[in-house]
């Protein structure tokens, strides 16, 4: 809002409440303008009104012990919670979210650079890799399950593939040992979701000064210098953003622990999701799903937190 | 960015991308090859001939088709609003739209199950097209009023002046005008429409209702352990948002892109 719109203003159309204010010229703008609650009402209504309805219902819930269909609900205030901190589902859960964001963002970014670096180099077919790396990004999790089912399975083609490669006495059944089963959900997460931190970091790559690369480059640095010294920092806007919707994403994992491994075995990938999903719905315990529903909602928002402060501090 | 001079890096580096590239190809590969084990094509025309199937597509198309409906109308004209006009505690209002940015939708189960059914909406699409709404409508306003800002307010008192309706300045300069964020929030609401599984898992439990997510595990039970037709539903499946992907890669790409950089 400059001074310039404050001229065009007529001011004529300004209602006799402008008249009031003695302040500058835009503040005098904006009490002319029309009134535009009825137009975010919608979105409101939609959005804020559904969701936070639904969140403030999931608290109280959450200090019920409830099966969910039952007339008369017993309070029990906060047992649930307590009950929470004593359930090592739950540790389980969450070591196995920080376990997985760590490993998917630290693989996904490593391959996205490389990626994106190699594809800037004039390299040939290009569009084509950008189209195969990316493809996996709009497929659903759900679809592709039954997929990684059978790839991951004991008889399946991964074990093919390692005694192709002469790798055969690795193999083994993958999605039904403890140790091996969250490793292969971290992979299929990877193989998900590498394309979009590709694409992102292409079109942050796009946006590194070439005049600064060519400096360098006169000056003989190599490749790998420039990697390390002016791409990496260029990008770090990007990075940040990626961490963020990497950890958003561990939290919210649920389609492919759920349709591939169940959570097992013996809890080895179960999330948060998998285990609100699993309390409140086949073990109708209602009350206690909510207060797991409420730990990882406020998980979320301190996660969002960190980054967002983390991101602003870097754009200043 | 890299500078290759010789021949051989170039090749290197040729290779070295197709290597990486395996990885990513290797499941469609094993998806495709697996529904055309046994009895070869005939898997698609098993898998075709299943009287549901139909259903399960329209039933996707139409929670699409109506999430993308909802959210364009209500982050448009709230991108209006919250730019252009004036909103007594706007901020107020934004915030508790962008609060809601990183709510994950599995908190809404437990709730949205007791609402549903007291309200007669299970097993009906509004109980998934609703709540991906609400999830949706957040972002596309946080994007739509970016876009809007970089409007020139001079615009609309040009308009006003002229004796234009609040109304017509919406419909004549805001909605030609915030055409490709409009294109992001169509592919961005598409794909989390279309691939949504938990909400129709939770509230489609009736087969009629049931949505393509849904299809793969459904074919589980309906062939038991015939794989193949498994796949064969999987590919089926897929091929819409391949489809849909390959004619509009740029956009895609641009759009899940915008979705990312909350």
């Amino acid at each position: 809002m400059t001074a310039m719109s404050t001229t065009t203003r007529p001011g004529a159309a300004s209602p006799p409440k402008a008249g009031k204010t003695s302040g500058g010229g835009p503040r005098r703008r904006r009490r002319s303008l029309p009134n535009g609650l009825p137009w975010i009402l919608p979105a409101l209504i939609v959005s804020v009104g559904l969701l936070y309805y639904s969140i403030g219902y999931t608290g109280y819930i959450s200090t019920l012990k409830w099966d969910g269909t039952s007339p008369n609900p017993e309070s029990v205030g906060l047992d649930n919670y307590g009950l929470l901190f004593t359930d090592p589902i739950f540790w389980t859960a969450l070591r196995n979210t920080v376990l997985f964001f760590l490993v998917t963002f630290g693989v996904q970014t490593a391959l996205g650079v490389f990626c994106a670096v190699l594809l800037h180099s004039r390299i040939r077919l290009a569009v084509v890799y950008r189209v195969l790396i990316f493809l996996p990004v709009v497929l659903a999790p759900a679809i592709m399950a039954p997929v990684f089912r059978q790839i991951y399975a004991a008889g399946g083609q991964f074990n093919d593939v390692l005694g192709f490669l002469g790798l055969g006495f690795l193999a083994q059944p993958w999605l039904a040992q403890s140790s091996t089963a969250l490793p292969v959900l971290m992979a299929i997460t990877i193989w998900q979701w590498t394309g979009l931190n590709f694409i992102l970091y292409f079109a942050a790559m796009g946006q590194i000064d070439s005049e600064i690369l060519e400096a360098a480059r006169i000056d003989g640095a190599s490749n790998w210098r420039i990697l390390v010294s002016i791409i990496w920092p260029g990008v770090r806007g990007t990075t940040i953003a990626l961490a963020m919707l990497s950890a958003i994403g561990a939290l919210k994992t649920f389609d492919i622990p759920y349709l591939v491994t169940l959570g097992g075995p013996n809890f080895a990938t179960e999330f948060l999701g998998t285990f609100i999903y699993r309390e409140s719905i086949p073990l109708a315990h209602v009350g206690y799903a909510g207060a797991i529903s409420i730990m990882l909602l406020l998980l979320a928002i301190v996660m969002a937190f960190i980054f967002g402060r983390r991101r602003n501090s870097e754009e200043r | 960015m890299f500078e290759i001079r010789t021949r051989r890096a170039k090749i290197v580096l040729q290779i070295v991308m197709t290597l990486i590239v395996i990885p990513f190809v290797f499941p469609l590969w094993v998806m495709v090859q697996g529904s055309l084990s046994g009895q070869g094509w005939e898997n698609y025309a098993i898998v075709l001939a299943v009287p549901e199937l139909p259903q399960f597509f329209l039933n996707s198309i139409l929670v699409a088709a109506a999430t993308i409906a909802i959210v364009y109308v209500c982050s448009m004209l709230a991108a209006f609003g919250f730019s252009k006009l004036r909103v007594r505690g706007k901020e107020i209002y934004f915030w508790m739209l962008i609060l809601a940015l990183t709510l994950p939708e599995v908190v809404l189960l437990t709730p949205l199950f007791a609402t549903t059914s007291s309200l007669g909406l299970f097993n009906t699409p509004w109980a998934v097209i609703l709540p991906i709404a609400a999830l949706q409508i957040p972002f596309a306003v946080l994007i739509a009023r970016n876009f809007v800002d970089g409007i020139p307010d001079e615009l609309f008192d040009a308009a006003r002046l002229d004796g234009a309706s609040t109304f017509s300045g919406f419909r004549y300069i805001v909605v030609p005008l915030t055409r490709p964020i409009v294109a992001a929030i169509f592919v961005l609401t598409f794909i989390a429409a279309w691939n949504n599984y938990l909400l129709p898992l939770v509230f489609l439990q009736d087969l009629s209702s049931q949505t393509l997510t849904l299809l793969p595990q459904f074919f589980v039970g309906r062939f038991s352990d015939d794989q193949t037709k498994v796949l064969a539903s999987a590919v089926i499946s897929a091929l819409p948002v391949i489809i849909a992907y390959l004619s509009l890669q740029r956009l895609f790409e641009r759009g899940l892109a915008a979705g990312a950089l909350k």
